[in-house]
């Protein structure tokens, strides 16, 4: 891992926990697919959104998924962050097979494993910036401790938002909304980080600064960092990139 | 998951204001029943109550057995045996019952006037201070024989001082007493006008008034004799009250079924805005969802949102609801002395209920849209808008159940008309209610559009638009439909109560007043006198005879008209269809302390006059004073001449009876005839009538704002739901003041056809209420469907709606289309 020493925001924290999760699983491969299938609507209205994926994802990179409207990309995304389940083949994510959970298991597993970036309406409107970003420990029911609001408060300082956190989604600027964002999805060190057109609402400079953050946390935290979009100046700044059209990984 | 919780109960604060005002009012409502219920209970207790206040037990006449007592009052005491009973426990007991006697002042004359001249009622005082139940008011309690304490409001009209001396009684009974001192009754019960010690008022005990009602004990009955019951003295005043007040519980119940009116239309309102809220807030739900909220996470917060919505609300009802029902209870008292309240008692259970119902309320409401929510998947908050599914219609289940309740609810009405039972009433009606509101998807899309077409282009738009969202529709127009449906129902059912009680009275009492001339006939400058006193509307004097009667000892005016329908509140039907050979006469006006019409109905009686006689059967009928009427053809038999003997008055609506009544009392005197009059019994009865009427009416207008509060809450909802539809049309090109015009009509046409639906099915209402049992109760009513106040409940309902609408139409028009489409 290469960690550029240059002069601008703190470096991102790493915690204790992160390397003994990683060390504990002795893989490359942080998901994978296995000839995954979707199909939506019946009859004459049936739409193949993806037709048998094979994919697998690299640990500790920066993975881009391409492709023009309608070509399945945020289908692909949304099996392999467990918010949809495939019509056929096989979703692993960090060693569990996704097929295999119910909703409340899913759900759970989402909560410990994936974390997610969404294009816009990331923040749930009644809480603050800093509730926001401690959400997941709080739906985990896990208590809120000194050490995780520390690392909720270096997080945000390392995202530039830490003047911002007591504030409502409501007031913060599409940019400090997708910053702190990042921050909740890097809170419980996910297996996966699904970023959704992270920079789709933003203006060019604001962008920059939003997939910089991203190309950061895989650089400095080891963090696996999965993107939608169909950008190519944002797929530009991912390690790999996974073109698609119709269903299919071109 | 609490901080969520905390911060979309803050976030949403505002919206849930509709919700908690129809809750509060509901639990509100409710308390004040229980404290007035309470209030009143107290104030019965400390009333009719009092003469066992003192007592452990009370003894009285066993019920359902020949009465022991003396033949003028049944249910009372063998007498011989009650006064044995208190003699032996002496100080322990305090007999309680009345005999009336003859009274007359120092110098001879009769005391008093009017229809107890003469008169006075005399009960006994308990020999122990502690169970003495009279309240004295001046002087001291009698200490020896000769000494009497009288009513403060009888001493007040006779003009008697403390020191007056009265004779009570006649011949050998004849006893003078002096006034020592003034009391004042807390009951009507066992009431006197002059009470006086034990052994002084059994001086009386062979007369034929004389009774003991029953027996208040202190301590051990020991044996009782036989022909008596003894019940603890506490439940027989609850018992006793029980069986007198089922007035009071009938008006319970009319409260309680208003208050579940305030309930039910406090369900739609919570059901509505929870639903609106809920829709607005998919996508918050969705994303908690996505970062790892499990389905009972988002049910759980949710739920308990809903349960601290509703137990604020609850206990701020009661909160209120205490306050308003322990302010009511002065001024009820202040207003009507007659009917006092006590203090009441905290009614803990009405407040625990009150506080339960308001949150059982909450939580039923929110049932059905918590659920919908749960049901959110998580990917929803992907999407880049969430549409909200306006096709919503009623379901199969929903069609089926309203279909069951359309049955089955009607099948209990007629079942109730013919069996005359309220049970089957009120469970029918409330099925056929609750199946017309669940039915409501289904039906109003094709009555608005019906009632929209002729409205224009507005209306046709605004009636589309209401068409579109048949659920929404539906339950906008549910709040206003219950308002109107019970409004309908209420005051049809008052005006057709209203006008057979007062068929009713009239049939009974026909004369307001008669003055009666005996030894000479009515002159035709006294009727001019009485048709010249004000107040008067008509008087006629009518012609008869003097004649004497089997059963009664002193002549009588037998009379015969063909004109008492001038001045009949019957419209003379008491005079012009007798029967020959029969004869009527006024049982109430021969009724005296000292004598009574000895006479059973249909007993045969010879009527003499000079040396003719006929026999003829009696009819015992009342309320033209103390005189018999006969047939034409009747008359005739008994003599050949007639003499005007009694001038009939009707009073004129409006006037002061007090005065009127005073004015011919004046007449009367002057020229010694005797005066009577049912104005008194008229004014009392009015204002009975008046108090429920009002009370009613009240009550309703508490419901109606609930249904206000509904109306508009839906309606500002359902514009909020839509913000982004009308940022459409205004980006289409929609005016402003088209859009405000178009919701307007909307809301219009809505509260239109509620009104139209709740006038049908309020006055149906009121027809199977008339036939179950006004119809039963006052056989001669007739269905009175009063037009001008439902006119005014239809244009109030109607204005509602439109005024329901003003704000939210301001608020969707003040929106710009960009922000409006850019909602999220």
């Amino acid at each position: 891992m290469i960690s550029r020493m240059t002069p601008g925001p703190p470096a991102l924290p790493r915690s204790a926990m992160s390397a003994a999760t990683q060390n504990a699983i002795h893989t490359t491969t942080a998901a994978s697919a296995r000839n995954l299938t979707k199909t939506f609507g019946r009859g004459e209205a049936e739409v193949h959104a993806l037709r048998g994926i094979d994919l697998d994802l690299p640990r500790g990179r920066f993975t881009a998924i391409m492709g023009p409207s309608g070509s399945g990309k945020s289908t692909l995304m949304h099996c392999l962050a467990g918010l949809d389940q495939g019509s056929g083949g096989a979703v692993t994510v960090a060693g569990t097979d996704l097929g295999s959970l119910d909703d409340d298991a899913l759900t759970i597993f989402r909560r410990e494993h994936i974390g997610f970036v969404f294009q816009s309406f990331n923040l749930l409107p009644m809480l603050t910036a800093s509730q926001n970003i401690l959400l997941p420990l709080e739906l985990a029911g896990r208590g809120i401790d000194d050490a995780a609001r520390e690392r909720a408060r270096s997080l945000a300082e390392a995202l530039g938002v830490s003047d911002r956190l007591a504030h409502l989604p409501a007031e913060l600027s599409g940019g400090q909304q997708q910053r702190v964002a990042i921050a909740r999805a890097l809170l419980t060190q996910p297996d996966l980080l699904f970023a959704d057109e992270p920079a789709g609402n933003l203006d060019s400079a604001t962008a920059v600064e939003v997939l910089d953050h991203l190309r950061r946390a895989v650089r400095e935290l080891g963090q696996t960092v999965v993107m939608v979009t169909h950008d190519q100046d944002a797929a530009k700044y991912a390690d790999d990139v996974i073109s698609m059209q119709d269903g299919r990984i071109v | 998951m609490r901080t969520v919780f905390f911060a979309s109960l803050r976030a949403s604060s505002r919206r849930y204001v509709a919700a908690a005002i129809a809750v509060i009012v509901s639990v509100a409502f409710v308390v004040v029943i229980g404290v007035l219920i309470s209030g009143a209970r107290a104030g019965l207790m400390q009333s009719d109550g009092a003469p066992y206040r003192g007592a452990d037990y009370v003894i009285d006449a066993p019920e359902g057995r020949p009465s022991p007592g003396p033949s003028c009052c049944p249910g009372t005491l063998n007498t011989s045996a009650a006064i044995e009973l208190i003699e032996r426990l002496g100080e322990n007991a305090s007999g309680l019952g009345r005999v009336a006697l003859p009274a007359h002042d120092e110098g001879g004359a009769p005391l008093g006037s009017g229809d107890m001249r003469g008169e006075t009622t005399v009960g006994p005082i308990a020999t122990a201070t502690e169970m003495r139940w009279q309240k004295l008011v001046s002087g001291r309690f009698p200490a020896r024989m000769g000494e009497a304490v009288m009513h403060v409001w009888d001493a007040k009209a006779q003009d008697i001082a403390i020191g007056d001396r009265i004779r009570v009684g006649e011949r050998a009974t004849a006893t003078d007493l002096e006034i020592v001192g003034f009391v004042e009754s807390p009951t009507t019960w066992t009431q006197a006008s002059m009470y006086v010690s034990w052994p002084q008022y059994l001086q009386w005990r062979d007369h034929a008034t004389f009774h003991i009602g029953s027996v208040a004990v202190r301590g051990d009955v020991g044996r009782l004799p036989e022909g008596m019951a003894v019940h603890p003295a506490a439940e027989y005043v609850t018992e006793s009250l029980a069986r007198l007040n089922n007035g009071t519980d009938a008006f319970a119940l009319m409260l309680l079924l208003f208050a579940s009116v305030a309930l039910f239309v406090s369900v739609l309102v919570v059901a509505n805005t929870f639903s609106i809220l809920f829709a607005q807030r998919l996508r918050d739900f969705a994303l908690l969802r996505c970062v790892g909220a499990t389905r009972r996470q988002v049910m759980g917060s949710v739920r308990r949102e809903a349960a601290a919505v509703g137990l604020l609300a609850s206990l701020a009802g009661t909160l209120v609801g205490v306050g308003l029902g322990y302010g009511l209870i002065p001024l009820i008292n202040a207003l009507a002395p007659r009917t006092p309240m006590g203090p009441p008692t905290m009614p803990t259970l009405w407040l625990l209920g009150g506080l339960a119902v308001g949150l059982m309320v909450t939580m039923a409401a929110s049932w059905l849209p918590t659920r919908r929510v749960v049901r959110v998947s998580p990917l929803a908050a992907l999407r880049p808008e969430t549409t909200v599914d306006v096709h919503q219609t009623a379901g199969r289940v929903q069609l089926a159940l309203s279909a069951f309740l359309l049955v089955t609810g009607p099948v209990q009405l007629g079942m109730a008309m013919i069996q005359g039972s309220t049970v089957l009433m009120v469970s029918g009606g409330a099925a056929m209610f609750a199946g017309v509101l669940l039915l409501g998807p289904a039906f109003v899309p094709a009555l608005v559009r019906a009632l929209g077409a002729p409205l224009g282009r507005y209306g046709r738009m605004a009636a589309e638009n209401a068409a579109r969202n048949p659920r929404r529709t539906a339950a906008t127009m549910a709040a206003l439909l219950v308002g109107v449906t019970l409004a309908t129902a209420m005051l049809t059912g008052m005006a057709t109560w209203r006008m057979a009680m007062d068929k009713h009275r009239d049939t009974r009492i026909p004369i307001d007043a008669s003055l009666t001339l005996l030894n000479k006939p009515v002159t035709a400058d006294l009727l001019d006198d009485v048709r010249r006193t004000p107040g008067v509307e008509r008087a006629i004097a009518v012609d008869g005879t003097l004649a004497r009667i089997t059963g009664w000892d002193a002549p009588i005016p037998v009379l015969t008209t063909r004109e008492a329908a001038q001045v009949a509140r019957d419209g003379g039907a008491f005079a012009h269809q007798i029967e020959p050979g029969t004869i009527r006469l006024d049982h109430d006006a021969f009724r005296s302390p000292h004598k009574e019409l000895n006479i059973k109905p249909g007993d045969r009686v010879t009527v003499r006059v000079g040396d003719r006689q006929v026999r003829l059967r009696a009819i015992l009928l009342g309320g033209w004073g103390k005189a018999a009427m006969v047939a034409p053809e009747t008359f005739a038999q008994l003599t050949d001449t007639s003499q005007p003997h009694v001038i009939w008055v009707r009073a004129a609506p409006g006037a002061n009876w007090l005065e009127l009544v005073d004015d011919l009392d004046g007449l009367a005197d002057a020229s010694g005839a005797v005066f009577e009059d049912r104005l008194q019994a008229r004014a009392v009865g009015n204002r009975q009538l008046d108090i429920l009427t009002w009370s009613a009416l009240g009550l309703l207008g508490i419901s109606v704002v609930i249904a206000l509060i509904g109306i508009a809450n839906t309606l500002g909802l359902s514009v909020l739901e839509r913000a982004r539809e009308h940022a459409l049309l205004r980006a289409l090109g929609l005016t402003r003041r088209q859009l405000r015009r178009m919701l307007a009509f909307e809301a219009l046409l809505l509260s239109i056809m509620a009104t139209l639906l709740g006038t049908a099915i309020g006055v149906g209402f009121a027809w199977v209420g008339y036939e179950t049992f006004v119809k039963r109760a006052l056989g001669e009513a007739t269905m009175q469907v009063p037009w001008p106040a439902l006119g005014v409940v239809f244009l109030i309902a109607a204005l509602t709606g439109l005024l329901a609408s003003i704000l939210p139409a301001r608020r969707a028009a003040r929106v710009t289309p960009a922000g409006g489409l850019s909602l999220d």
